[in-house]
């Protein structure tokens, strides 16, 4: 009787072993797997000499680019002003605004010296899901971040991230909607064209 | 009959103080007799940050509802709210909750979205942003210098 109890439990811690894995559903793999890729590319001793840093950088914005949906992303930022924008102004704004993201957040990515990342688990609802990741750097400091992805074609797309509860489209939005009402769609354009040259500036300078 | 007068003026003045103090009653609690005006909406957070029942939601600093229910649903806040009927919510606007000032009460704020569809009554507003703990991040950036 024993044996036959042992036999069962075994299986059954066997089972679940198995099983456990697949409880990690195909949204938080997916995330999983880009930032696999993109930490490999800054671990990559092959890229570590300062030469290389720009060749780094488009391997990990190529990375990067798979797993963000762009055009949905600009477009919640943009919020209510989005529906007035002609379809060139659209196609203008998402790239503005993709430089925007990329430059903003290269650094932090380039800069940190992550030490573990921990996924702390998604929730799926319908062509929505949520992930959490725990992100701890050098100096056990912890950082929270949360993706908020959609699903187009079996990929699950980033279309907005918290830091810390705070939101990057929600911040753009309240942003982008300040310059809009004060001046004009415009003028917004053209300050995001100057932010970009001049990072273009700093960057040579560096 | 002169004593009849007197006491019918009383009668009539105390009623009218009841009836003032019934209606600040109300007003001042922010209690409703004839059923809310207007339709639900609720929301997710992982951190309601102390939102009460009551609390004000605002749209561009403008109050336009109210939360009318807080409970845990799977270890995070379900907020239901109460919006006019005139105020249309996009499916793609961010329910936020915010601070009056460095202390003060806290408050709903929903940013309008772009989206052309818009949300029907007792849908849920998915995207959310949880109340940010000020002193969560003070003791961070304190932890970081040591």
């Amino acid at each position: 009787m024993v044996r036959i109890l042992r036999l069962f439990f075994s299986t059954l811690l066997l089972f679940c072993g198995i099983v456990s894995p697949a409880f990690s559903g195909e949204p938080q793999d997916q995330l999983r797997q880009t930032t696999d890729k993109v930490l490999a590319i800054l671990s990559d001793p092959a890229f570590k000499s300062p030469d290389k840093a720009k060749v780094r950088r488009e391997l990990i914005l190529r990375t990067v680019d798979e797993r963000f949906d762009w055009e949905e992303m600009a477009r919640r930022s943009l919020g209510r002003h989005w529906l007035q924008r002609s379809p060139e102004e659209k196609q203008e704004f998402i790239r503005l605004f993709k430089d925007l993201l990329e430059r903003v957040y290269m650094d932090k990515v380039e800069g940190y010296s992550w030490n573990k990342i921990i996924y702390e688990g998604e929730q799926i609802d319908g062509n929505y899901a949520t992930v959490r990741v725990k992100v701890f750097t050098s100096k056990d400091q912890t950082i929270q971040v949360e993706y908020r992805t959609r699903k187009r074609e079996n990929q699950w797309l980033i279309y907005d991230f918290l830091v810390e509860g705070v939101g990057v489209v929600s911040n753009y939005r309240t942003q982008f909607n300040d310059i809009i009402v004060k001046s004009s769609y415009q003028e917004l354009i053209k300050r995001l064209k100057t932010k970009a040259t001049q990072d273009g500036m700093d960057e040579k300078k560096k | 009959m002169k004593k009849l007068d007197t006491e019918l003026a009383v009668g009539l003045f105390v009623l009218a103080g009841i009836l003032c103090l019934g209606y600040l009653t109300i007003k001042l609690g922010k209690m409703e007799i004839v059923g809310p005006k207007g339709y639900e909406l609720h929301a997710i957070f992982s951190n309601s940050g102390g939102v009460k029942e009551g609390s004000s939601v605002v749209i561009a600093g403008v109050e336009v509802g109210r939360v009318k229910n807080i409970t845990l649903e799977n270890y995070q806040a379900k907020i239901i709210l109460t919006l006019p009927r005139g105020i249309q919510i996009q499916e793609d606007a961010i329910a936020s909750i915010k601070t009056k000032g460095l202390v003060g009460e806290k408050y709903i704020e929903i940013i309008p979205g772009g989206s052309e569809k818009y949300l029907s009554p007792g849908e849920r507003i998915r995207e959310t942003q949880p109340s940010v703990d000020l002193e969560e991040l003070i003791s961070k950036l304190v932890f970081e210098k040591i």
